[in-house]
């Protein structure tokens, strides 16, 4: 196994010198590279290193850094290992190249992307809503909308919280003495 | 010549008695709350005996159980079935997600509760309900269909306008008919 994953990091990082490897146990061969080179790395990966199974185009979105990533994740039926592809997107302007001329359904997980995160993926097929009817505000899985909030100001409900499911623990800490810590603060009501 | 009071009433009690013992059921397996009604269904607790069983279209059921939370995508659909069905048609809630959002209280899509937007007779609370509460909420609405209580579906053509308007706040591009029946 470390063999064949020192062999195709070998085989990487010679083809596409941006390429930076991640080491982790198990299975799997991590790279990542600048976002221009996506396509080529993939294509690459498919055609001449028989990774032919697209598993899963993964998002994340790093707040703090205002930089969303996207991880390509593809398997080989030989090999019996995964190769993850990690590359990073600015958050600001969020514009992706599609990969949907390689693996037909990538174009599902894009376009699933595209309505939770707000990537816009450069040709997309059918570009129409997927999941989300007649949504206007901003995707709902970036990190600064505030799910809470929104569906307190969208959905009526019977009221705050039953009396029966107030927090108990300013009531113990007064009558403890002790100190409610800083990281309990931010979750009592 | 019996007054036509009593007499009304007595076909009353037998139609009452003939509804609560066939209520065919279409159930709306949103969630996880679809996983208890096939052992309700079958031979270990047979809701059959209480002359519980399923329906294939809206149109030949008499209550729409909604098992679980409803987003407000798939509350179009509700709303297009509950109309769809003839009368007398019953709506039991299933689960604490139809009564007030259960663990989906924060999320973006699910609505918190069931009867601001459909008239619902029976609540079944739990997380999930186990067979026995699936069958006391129908022994519970066989009893209200006998009383005469069960008048959901009067209470929502009375009040279509409320209805409607709690409908419409939740989706905001109303492409239904006005009117189903």
């Amino acid at each position: 196994m470390e063999e064949l994953k020192k062999k195709i990091t070998q085989k990487i990082t010679d083809h596409f010198a941006d390429a930076a490897v991640k080491k982790y146990e198990g299975n799997r061969v991590d790279f990542t590279v600048k976002k221009e080179t996506i396509p080529a790395i993939l294509f690459f990966l498919k055609d001449e290193m028989g990774y032919n199974h697209l598993s899963h185009i993964s998002c994340v979105d790093w707040l703090e850094e205002k930089e969303f990533e996207l991880i390509y994740i593809v398997w080989s039926y030989t090999d019996h290992l995964k190769v993850f592809v990690h590359t990073r997107v600015d958050r600001e302007n969020a514009v992706m190249d599609n990969i949907d001329m390689i693996w037909r359904q990538a174009n599902t997980y894009e376009r699933e992307i595209k309505e939770m995160y707000g990537i816009h993926f450069e040709g997309l097929e059918a570009p129409e809503e997927f999941l989300l009817e007649d949504w206007e505000d901003m995707p709902p899985m970036r990190r600064d909308f505030d799910t809470h909030a929104y569906a307190r100001k969208t959905f009526w409900d019977r009221q705050e919280a039953r009396s029966d499911a107030q927090d108990v623990r300013e009531t113990i800490t007064k009558r403890t003495g002790e100190e409610i810590p800083d990281v309990a603060k931010k979750y009592s009501r | 010549m019996i007054n036509d009071k009593v007499s009304q009433k007595i076909v009353d009690i037998i139609q009452n008695y003939a509804r609560k013992h066939s209520l065919w059921v279409l159930a709306y397996g949103t969630g996880c709350g679809a996983i208890e009604i096939p052992p309700t269904m079958t031979s270990r607790y047979d809701a059959e005996r209480l002359g519980v069983r399923g329906a294939a279209t809206p149109r030949q059921a008499d209550v729409l159980l909604i098992t679980g939370y409803l987003t407000t995508k798939t509350l179009k659909r509700v709303i297009r079935v509950y109309e769809q069905m003839q009368d007398p048609k019953y709506v039991i809630g299933f689960g604490s997600c139809t009564i007030n959002g259960g663990m989906y209280f924060d999320s973006y899509n699910t609505i918190k509760a069931l009867d601001r937007y459909l008239p619902v007779d029976v609540y079944i609370n739990g997380c999930m309900p186990r067979p026995e509460a699936v069958l006391e909420g129908f022994a519970k609405l066989q009893e209200l269909i006998q009383a005469g209580k069960a008048d959901g579906s009067k209470k929502y053509k009375e009040n279509l306008e409320w209805y409607r308007a709690n409908q419409k706040e939740v989706i905001p591009v109303w492409r239904m008919p006005e009117f189903n029946w």
